[in-house]
């Protein structure tokens, strides 16, 4: 795809995509002039979420394996930066980083026995791995706090000359968490253009085939399911600093079915589907459970509406009227051509 | 050793309300190959329908009645408007039936409230056993659990109805060719699939609490049972149930029942890696 030959389809999703990011950057100033403050928070939750839910997208959309365990990744990622916090006390940058070893290592220790598994069964191997680990965090509550959870007080991010920045100011917060998610999902985007991308397709379209071309089906399993404990790692990292807080009630597999769930509503197998779905879900849940307490109702019905009337989620049901589009103006141009899509 | 053998008789009995359950689940999976998330709370609304029940019209037995009847109602309905339309995609089955587990569950939470409650078992009466008075009624559950199986495999094996499942389930070309009506299967294997588990609801209501969130424990110790018992072996999945509840029974007579839970799930991911296709496989047919 050359610049030239930009068709109408790509240049509105370019619009869109600058206008997204601009947002993003505007929310600290914007946000507080339209509605109050403490939706800039709600934006920086749903942008931790995203980033959860795309770690299921990385094994669902791009492997073909459904995850329903993501969570014990992340309670990891959150474990790792309260305990080392509290019970070590180290300071923000090593914590951080004990969150994301913590949380790809159990991937790689869960991993080698999950990806030996596919389909149904990898679904309910990471179920149980997930469940273990939750029944063990609950009963070892010298270690986790159980249910209760892990509160500690933070530790700066940086300290330059005196001068001191760390999560207490709302705006800092907020910027870290964003450049967080934007450094991952650009990894991912950049992962997916590369040949280790490209392999990840092929197993999920035929991993048969995939293993006939030469490709070490079971290894490449293995990285996409680490990968994807890095991605839920660092939400669930982001989430402890966030909240400042860590409990096992984040490790049930209530928690993973969410992120399966926004990730599958949103549109498997695409970049930004995670984050669409995470959205729709989260800003209903904030909306509605202030007017009314039974806001799950909704979330349930969104639930089963989209899978039924877009089986291939918000953003799928979205690609699809813009190719129409395009086929459209292609028509009206005379150049029906079909174009190599080597993106799903 | 009393204490072990009573909470082995306890594994033992509430094993055989969970088989009745997790056979629900397991038809479904195997004709419709729907991981069916709501299945706990299909259990679930079997506890809500005994309560209801005792509530309305004083009388416990009429549950019995009661459940089988709205579970197949409600099931039918549930296959032929949500279930049916998402069919072919077995992905889109799992945020379905997650959508419709929030929304029976918030149903119930309006209806019939927030807290859990009690329902005393119908049978008041004890009897001395290992060394305490044993409730009669639990020993009853058993009784009706274990006839409400064995009725289910005749009917399996021995109805027009039955033989169509077990058709549709192991060709379903050959068996539209042959006449028999897959839809209708599809809808009444769903219909029959709540059923079991409010069924198993009504039972369990007066051992258990009844609770809006009754099925979310449920579910997963549901999964295994059928996965132990291999997928689409339905002896092997009562089987399993069974076995796990009497094994998680005996292991809390020596330590808390978390470690018991934990041993179990142990046990099931031995048997995912070494026997993916179930415990029991070469054991039946």
């Amino acid at each position: 795809m050359t610049g030239a030959a930009l068709t109408r389809a790509a240049l509105i999703e370019r619009a869109l995509m600058i206008a997204f990011a601009a947002f993003l950057v505007a929310v600290p100033w914007i946000i507080p002039a339209l509605i109050n403050s403490f939706w800039v928070s709600v934006i920086a939750e749903i942008l931790i979420w995203s980033l959860f839910a795309a770690s299921v997208n990385l094994l669902f959309g791009y492997v073909g394996l459904l995850s329903f365990g993501q969570a014990l990744y992340f309670g990891f990622g959150m474990y790792g930066v309260a305990i080392g916090i509290d019970m070590f006390g180290l300071s923000f940058w090593p914590a951080f980083g004990l969150g994301i070893v913590a949380a790809m290592a159990m991937a790689l220790l869960t991993g080698v026995f999950a990806v030996r598994l596919t389909w149904h069964y990898f679904a309910i191997i990471t179920v149980v791995f997930s469940l273990i680990f939750y029944f063990l965090a609950l009963s070892n509550k010298w270690l986790t706090g159980g249910d209760d959870g892990i509160n500690f007080s933070l530790p700066p991010t940086f300290s330059l000359a005196g001068k001191q920045w760390s999560f207490t100011d709302s705006t800092f917060q907020y910027f870290f968490i964003l450049a967080t998610v934007a450094l991952c999902f650009w990894l991912m985007h950049r992962l997916m253009e590369s040949p280790l991308g490209k392999a990840f397709l092929a197993i999920r379209d035929n991993d048969v085939r995939a293993s006939l071309i030469g490709l070490n089906v079971y290894l490449l399993r293995l990285v996409a399911f680490v990968l994807a404990g890095f991605l839920a790692g660092v939400a669930g990292a982001l989430f402890a600093f966030f909240g400042r807080y860590a409990s096992a009630s984040y490790m049930f597999y209530h928690v993973s079915g969410e992120a399966v769930v926004w990730a599958i509503v949103g549109g498997a197998g695409t970049l930004l589907g995670p984050i669409v779905g995470t959205s729709i879900f989260i800003v209903i849940r904030e909306v509605v459970s202030t007017h009314w307490e039974h806001h799950s109702l909704i979330v349930g019905v969104m639930a089963i509406v989209v899978v039924m009337f877009a089986p291939k989620g918000i953003v799928g049901l979205w690609r699809g009227w813009l190719e129409r589009l395009d086929e459209r103006g292609e028509a009206a141009a005379g150049t029906v051509e079909r174009k190599l899509r080597t993106e799903p | 050793m009393d204490k072990l053998l009573l909470l082995a008789t306890n594994g033992l009995i509430w094993g055989l309300i969970i088989a009745l359950i997790a056979l629900g689940l397991a038809i479904i999976f195997g004709l419709l190959d729907i991981i069916n998330l709501a299945h706990g709370d299909f259990f679930m609304i079997g506890t809500v329908i005994a309560w209801a029940t005792l509530q309305q019209t004083g009388n416990f037995w009429l549950a019995f009645l009661a459940a089988p009847l709205i579970g197949c109602i409600l099931g039918a309905l549930i296959q032929r408007t949500v279930i049916q339309p998402i069919r072919n995609v077995a992905a889109l089955s799992i945020v379905a039936t997650f959508g419709l587990s929030l929304i029976l569950q918030e149903s119930v939470r309006i209806t019939f409230g927030p807290t859990p409650r009690r329902i005393l078992p119908p049978i008041q009466t004890t009897i001395p056993l290992f060394g305490v008075d044993y409730e009669v009624y639990r020993l009853f559950a058993a009784a009706v659990a274990i006839a409400l199986l064995v009725a289910f495999f005749l009917f399996l094996h021995h109805t027009k109805l039955g033989t169509w499942m077990r058709a549709v389930r192991h060709d379903r070309d050959t068996a539209i060719a042959m006449g028999i009506p897959a839809q209708r299967v599809y809808v009444i294997t769903f219909a029959f699939g709540f059923a079991l588990a409010a069924v198993g609801g009504v039972v369990a209501a007066p051992i258990t609490t009844v609770d809006f969130r009754g099925g979310v424990d449920i579910l997963p110790f549901c999964f295994m049972a059928v996965i132990i018992g291999g997928l689409g072996n339905l002896p092997g999945t009562a089987a399993a149930a069974i076995l796990l509840a009497f094994l998680e029974g005996i292991i809390q007579s020596v330590a808390n029942p978390t470690v018991a839970r934990i041993a179990s799930l142990v046990l099931m991911s031995a048997v995912l890696l070494l026997r993916p296709q179930g415990l029991f496989k070469g054991l039946t047919r």
